[in-house]
């Protein structure tokens, strides 16, 4: 019947996901997201919950599970906040202030202000890293003009 | 209308430290909680029993499964009142007794029994609640240390 998939909202387990397709895209229409896409891996999560807890402290698999959702909400909901601040100030790229911001903003100052610090020096790391890189390039380029 | 918005490549890498620091402490939390009540495994119920008694984590609220979300909201309701209690030296007598399902409808005391009996291996929470606890709660009860 020619549905319209614009701004389609589909709403499974709780969750919200918005899904901006074009009308005429048929393939949009088909697309569920699947499980393994929505939650971060349970391995994973697992592994993190084991190193802040005691040796003799066990985790059952359903806690794991919950956390799981709990964390995909999170991120949703950091990142919302983040991402509403940008388009409030006419802006296309979402970056790590914004994020630290959202945490300030949604009360979670206590991760705030270690971010912050863990984003300054992954900045200093990053230009480093690009200095190094066209210190490299530069001598390769030299050595290519000598020979 | 939704607009296409792109993210700078530092964000993975903060969103996973911010997402491990919130793993852990949301864990931690629910650690805390089983081992005050005698548990060495980390239940959904413990993490539930968080979110609901944390204000930052109240966005998680509709994630709890309803099952959980019932129990968890009634016992962070009564560990609240237990707390106002302790830090105002008030006794508030009337939730000493009570361990049970606030929904059950149990009129009397006879009948409130008689369950237990018959569904003790179903119901093991049930054994200490006797009567209805909204009988119970009446302001009479509430002195002043």
């Amino acid at each position: 019947m020619g549905d319209n998939n614009i701004g389609k909202v589909l709403e499974r387990e709780g969750f919200k996901y918005n899904f901006t397709a074009a009308a005429s895209d048929t393939s949009a229409q088909d697309e569920v997201i699947k499980e393994q896409d929505r939650l971060l891996p349970i391995a994973n999560v697992g592994r993190i919950m084991k190193q802040i807890l005691p040796p003799n402290a066990k985790i059952s698999k359903e806690a794991k599970e919950t956390m799981q959702e709990c964390v995909s909400e999170f991120i949703s909901f950091v990142t919302g906040e983040a991402s509403d601040k940008c388009h409030k100030e006419k802006r296309k790229t979402v970056n790590g202030d914004d994020i630290c911001w959202a945490l300030a903003t949604l009360g979670f100052d206590d991760y705030s202000e270690p971010l912050k610090r863990y984003l300054h020096k992954y900045r200093e790391f990053e230009g480093e890293r690009a200095n190094q890189n066209k210190g490299n390039n530069n001598t390769y380029e030299n050595n290519i003009a000598n020979i | 209308m939704f607009t296409k918005q792109m993210i700078s490549s530092e964000i993975p890498m903060l969103m996973s430290k911010a997402c491990e620091i919130f793993i852990q402490e949301l864990t931690f939390r629910a650690w805390m909680h089983a081992e005050k009540n005698n548990k060495s495994i980390v239940q959904p119920c413990d993490v539930a029993k968080v979110i609901m008694q944390t204000d930052t984590m109240n966005f998680l609220t509709e994630i709890i499964p309803n099952n959980l979300g019932d129990f968890s909201v009634f016992d962070a309701k009564e560990e609240n009142i237990a707390n106002i209690a302790e830090e105002n030296e008030v006794s508030l007598s009337f939730t000493a007794g009570f361990m049970g399902n606030p929904m059950m409808k149990m009129d009397s005391e006879e009948n409130a029994g008689n369950i237990v009996e018959g569904n003790q291996a179903t119901l093991p929470y049930t054994s200490g609640f006797m009567g209805n606890p909204m009988n119970m709660m009446n302001m009479d009860n509430v002195r002043m240390k």
